[in-house]
């Protein structure tokens, strides 16, 4: 019989081993094939049958004992092994905080983005066209003949060939409206110019234009209030938007888009001229010399348009119209 | 177009609107105000009497006064040229604050004691009237020693500005802003009182004749006034000066003055500016110039009517006899002809170009009634008269065409009412239909839209409710859409990628783009009026304008420079194409704990791995470019699915140093070769794959290029891609560097055999041997 002398000091033996090597050299000394199981199976031949069956159950028991002993010493300092090496791959993190690398959108490219999605959203089709255009799709056909004196108010840049660079997207619903049929439901976003250059004028701008064209009688004004007010709101939030009566030469009725302004909620502040109001966006229907130029008979629409700069500045509160146009990485980076 | 609340308020009975209000139903309808000025004197500025004035003893430029301020006369020091005993004067009395905040206190100036300050016009809050004190007179009212100047409604009043729209010539003067507020207020227009002319005036028959063959389309009023006492009344100048209007003569104030309350245009010719003829009387001959305009004749050319008027014509005395003209000549003709054939016009013609008052009596009867108040002129009888027949414009439309084009129905008597109000007739409405006739001020209604829009700024289109409109739907999507679509998509996957999206203008200078090899548009397409000699062309590329920006921010200290931009170029023949461009310069990362604080800079794999991770994958091939911004020896085609996408290079390092940059690399790429559609899937081998390296030992200057067309046209079915892995330069190679190329390999039917893998390189391997003499190293 194995004396629990020798029994206990192997239990010692396993319960101070501190590494799994150790754990390793006692399971051998024990289960092994020279271990001391092994010995005293061995002796089982010697022990008389009466007491073998003694014997063997003890054996046995201890047997089950020393094993379960070694398996939870091994996994507990295995256990201990991993927590050593995880605690010694300890990083301070708060220096690995990154900045991430990844560039933006140009605020201006991307609230144009933001409107051209509402009005496509809207059903609204998207046109282009091109920037260098001629008298007849930026002006004539927009009801600005060549003495009028709406032309004052677009400086115009003009080429040596007589063709000039578009002063707003207007032409490109000319040009959709000569090669189309009614009804159309459009937007044009692009580039425009205008030779103007100071504090709040830069000579290249971008516009989003959008025209509606209908059977005679069925587009009213209060058509036109209602997708504005909507996509104002959608724009800049809960603001109250106020129509006031104006003049363009292509729209009559017209009228001037004011939001209530951003910055002060109308109490009055240096951005709205203490006026509490915010000019946004210039409409109308559309007059019916424009649809003469085209050709177009018993029709009825609406047109809008509005310049991206604006309400990118609005949205974004970016002071500076300039910045814009100046690639600065300090004011880009900001957009990430 | 400026006018105060109070100068309203001689053609419309304001006195029961608030200012705000006022403002409000300015821009309602549709007179933006741009702005709004408080005038107020300071209480304690009282009238005074300079009763005295007497050199000071001890000072050569001051004046001892003694001025009466009702009741009381006290001693004022005055240090103004213009002051002088027995005019009328603006006194600041101890204790009133002026509007820079100075307090009136007594003071003794060089040992004489003043008891208030005599004030010009600036120094109590008043716009500027020249230099010196202001002197009062009965025009601002009855003149009473001791009053507050406050008390006067001239200096107790509203200055309003408003931004008038190109059509609405018939609101630049006061009476016409009056006559629109009238409709708004649903009010009377206050019509000046004709004067009932007194008997025995001299009728201006007399001595004046007008010869015309025709009309040319222009109407013409004359009066006649023999001027004297003629000067410019306190009122006048005052209201002269809130337009910031400067006048040498009295009698251009007087005239400019009554233009801008009547809006009718008004000259005045000196008498012996005309041509006599003989029987007392004088002449004005009305004909057409060689440019085709209309215009007066006297001795010499008087003026061109709604253009200019010769100076010489012009009268400029204080007293004699004066001819007044009013004129008219409808916008759109004027206008034209000066489109037609630009000359040289004088102020007046803005005006006449977007409409004059055309009831040109108003303008005549209001000058005259200037000359009666303020001068001693004797004024003659009547007046002559040329009248150019005009037909009366009738707009019909019914009450439905009103409701479609508002979306809001408004009854038959606030319509009446509301073009009533507006000066327009219309005939009895029968059934539903008006017909609408246009009083001639009114030029710029000519249709029903026009007339829809008069509805609706009085009504206010706040009142009008917001309606969806219902539509059919259909699909939108257009080629553009499709387009505006793809360039976002490589927009979001560039800033992904690390760069900042700039936006740059179209225009480049020509002698920059020039300089760098790159064609611009055709001198005879070229720019007319470019806004600055750097921007005189269209960009024909957009590296120009990212180049200009990286430097700015490398000047800026900026160490990572990443930036593109998507938009158009132009050819020589100004056509447009979309294009993509980048730009990398500095640092390829932020400094870190990660990189020691030192980041390595851009190099052409990076870039290149940036660009792929926007575009795809693609091959670089050697390339020359066309223009002298690259390295020569760093600069690739952009090879995309086969096509020639753009080019990639390092910047020429002279350029790097001129535009102040460290290492810098640029990409540009035609927007049309990039790819975008719907990818389809393509079968794959369910088979392991293989992988090969041949490592070769090739010349230096054999690029890789040649190597691997000689592969694709060895390579059996199986190779699915090599590519290169390692390349070795030592000297012990002389001449050779070694290439690593990997070979992927791959069956669709089974696991390759070794020995057909074999096959596969030593069949590479021989072509390489054959074709380039390349061998194993």
């Amino acid at each position: 019989m194995m004396e629990t002398r020798a029994l206990q000091e192997w239990i010692n033996a396993i319960k101070s081993a501190d590494t799994i090597d150790k754990i390793e050299e006692i399971r051998i000394a024990v289960f092994g094939k020279k271990g001391i199981m092994n010995a005293e199976f061995a002796r089982m031949k010697d022990i008389p049958d009466t007491e073998k069956g003694t014997f063997a159950k003890e054996l046995n028991i201890h047997k089950e004992t020393l094993n379960a002993l070694l398996s939870d010493r091994k996994l507990f300092l295995a256990m201990e092994h991993l927590s050593a090496t995880m605690k010694s791959e300890a990083v301070d993190v708060s220096l690995f905080s990154p900045a991430s690398a990844r560039g933006s959108l140009h605020p201006v490219m991307e609230t144009m983005d933001r409107i051209v999605e509402y009005f496509t959203a809207m059903n609204f089709a998207v046109h282009t066209g091109p920037m260098v255009e001629d008298d007849f799709h930026n002006f004539e056909a927009l009801n600005l003949p060549k003495y009028h004196p709406a032309r004052d108010m677009q400086d115009t840049f003009y080429f040596k060939d007589a063709k000039l660079l578009r002063t707003h997207t207007s032409p490109v619903q000319i040009r959709t409206m000569l090669s189309t049929k009614p009804p159309i439901r459009m937007i044009a976003p692009g580039s425009v110019f205008r030779r103007d250059y100071d504090i709040t004028h830069t000579p290249m701008f971008h516009q989003v234009e959008g025209l509606v064209v209908e059977e005679e009688g069925k587009v009213s004004f209060a058509n036109l209030k209602f997708i504005l007010e909507d996509f104002l709101k959608t724009m800049f939030g809960e603001v109250d938007v106020r129509f006031r009566p104006s003049f363009f030469p292509f729209t009559e009725p017209s009228a001037e888009v004011d939001i209530s302004c951003i910055f002060c909620a109308g109490a009055g502040c240096r951005v709205c001229s203490k006026t509490g109001w915010l000019e946004v966006l210039g409409c109308g229907i559309v007059d019916p010399n424009v649809f003469k130029a085209v050709g177009y008979e018993n029709v009825s629409g609406y047109a809008f348009g509005l310049g991206v700069e604006r309400f990118a500045m609005l949205i974004h509160r970016i002071g500076d119209l300039r910045s814009l146009f100046e690639g600065d990485v300090r004011l880009l980076e900001q957009f990430r | 177009m400026i006018v105060t609340k109070n100068w309203l308020n001689e053609w419309i009975d304001l006195s029961s609107v608030a200012t705000e209000q006022l403002l409000k139903t300015f821009n309602a309808i549709g007179l933006e105000v741009d702005r709004h000025e408080v005038i107020c004197v300071p209480v304690g500025v009282v009238v005074g009497f300079v009763e005295a004035c007497e050199k000071h003893p001890d000072a050569d430029k001051l004046n001892v006064c003694r001025v009466n301020v009702g009741g009381d006369v006290r001693q004022i020091v005055c240090g103004a040229s213009n002051v002088r005993a027995g005019i009328h004067v603006a006194v600041a009395t101890v204790g009133a604050q002026l509007p820079g905040g100075l307090i009136i206190k007594e003071a003794v100036l060089r040992g004489v004691d003043s008891y208030g300050m005599i004030c010009s016009s600036k120094e109590i809050g008043l716009p500027s009237m020249g230099e010196g004190i202001m002197i009062l007179d009965a025009s601002i009212g009855e003149l009473i020693n001791g009053k507050n100047l406050s008390e006067y409604s001239a200096f107790n009043d509203d200055i309003i500005e408003i931004e008038l729209t190109a059509n609405r010539g018939d609101c630049l003067s006061v009476h016409g802003l009056a006559r629109d507020l009238c409709a708004a207020f649903n009010k009377e227009l206050r019509e000046i009182k004709q004067n009932v002319e007194p008997e025995g005036r001299l009728g201006i028959g007399r001595i004046l004749q007008l010869q015309h063959t025709e009309t040319y389309d222009v109407e013409l009023l004359y009066g006649a006034v023999d001027v004297k006492g003629l000067s410019v009344p306190l009122l006048v100048a005052f209201r002269m000066a809130i337009l910031e209007e400067n006048y040498s003569h009295a009698m251009d104030t007087l005239l400019k003055y009554a233009t801008h309350s009547t809006g009718v245009i008004l000259r005045a010719y000196s008498f012996d500016a005309l041509e006599d003829t003989g029987n007392g009387k004088s002449l004005i001959t009305l004909s057409k110039d060689s440019n085709g305009y209309a215009v007066l004749n006297g001795k010499t050319s008087l003026s061109v009517v709604g253009v200019s008027q010769n100076d010489e014509a012009r009268f400029t005395l204080n007293e004699g006899l004066a001819i007044i003209e009013a004129s008219y000549i409808p916008p759109e003709i004027i206008a034209k002809k000066m489109g037609e054939r630009k000359v040289l016009s004088c102020p007046h013609y803005y005006h006449t170009s977007r409409g004059s008052e055309p009831s040109l009596n108003k303008g005549v009867q209001y000058v005259m009634g200037l000359f009666e108040k303020y001068t001693t002129s004797t004024i003659y009888g009547g007046h002559l008269e040329l009248q150019s027949p005009r037909e009366t414009r009738v707009v019909t439309m019914n009450e439905e065409e009103f409701e479609s084009f508002i979306g809001m129905k408004i009854d038959k008597t606030t319509l009446t009412q509301i073009l009533k109000n507006l000066g327009m007739l219309i005939s009895k409405p029968k059934t539903s239909a008006f017909a609408i006739s246009i009083p001639n001020f009114r030029h710029d209604i000519v249709n029903k839209q026009d007339i829809v829009e008069e509805i609706v700024r009085i009504v206010g289109i706040d009142n009008i409710p917001s309606k969806p409109f219902v539509f059919a739907e259909r699909n939108q999507n257009t080629s553009d859409f499709d387009t505006y679509k793809k360039v976002r998509m490589y927009r979001h996957r560039a800033a992904q990628s690390g760069f900042y999206e700039s936006v740059h203008f179209v225009f480049n200078e020509r002698r920059v783009c020039e300089r760098f090899g790159f064609v611009c548009t055709d001198e005879d397409k070229e720019l007319l009026n470019p806004i600055t000699a750097t921007f005189d062309t269209l960009r024909p590329t957009l590296m120009v304008g990212l180049l200009n920006s990286a430097s700015a921010n490398g000047k800026v200290n900026q160490k990572k420079i990443a930036l593109f931009e998507s938009g158009m170029v132009f050819d020589h023949a100004r056509s447009e194409s979309k294009r993509i461009a980048f730009i990398l310069s500095g640092a390829c990362e932020g400094e870190k704990i990660s990189n020691a604080g030192k980041s390595p800079t851009v190099d052409l794999n990076g870039f290149a791995q940036k660009i792929s991770d926007i575009i795809g994958s693609f091959e670089m091939t050697p390339h020359i470019p066309k223009h002298t911004l690259a390295h020569p020896y760093i600069c690739a085609k952009v090879i995309l699915n086969g096509q020639e996408a753009g080019e990639l290079f390092r910047l020429h390092p002279s350029i790097e140093e001129e535009f102040d940059l460290s290492s810098t690399f640029m990409c540009e790429l035609e927007m049309d070769a990039l790819p975008y559609g719907l990818i389809q899937a393509q079968p794959f081998s369910k088979y392991q794959a293989s992988f090969r390296d041949l490592s070769l030992l090739i010349p230096k200057t054999l690029s890789y290029e040649s190597i691997k067309s000689v592969i694709v046209k060895h390579a059996s079915a199986d190779v699915k891609r090599f590519y290169p892995v390692d390349r070795y330069v030592s000297e012990a190679l002389g001449e050779n560097i070694s290439l690593s190329i990997r070979f992927m390999l791959q069956s669709e039917e089974k696991t390759l055999e070794e020995e057909e893998i074999m096959a596969a390189m030593e069949w590479i391997l021989t072509g390489l041997r054959e074709e380039l003499g390349v061998n194993l190293r």
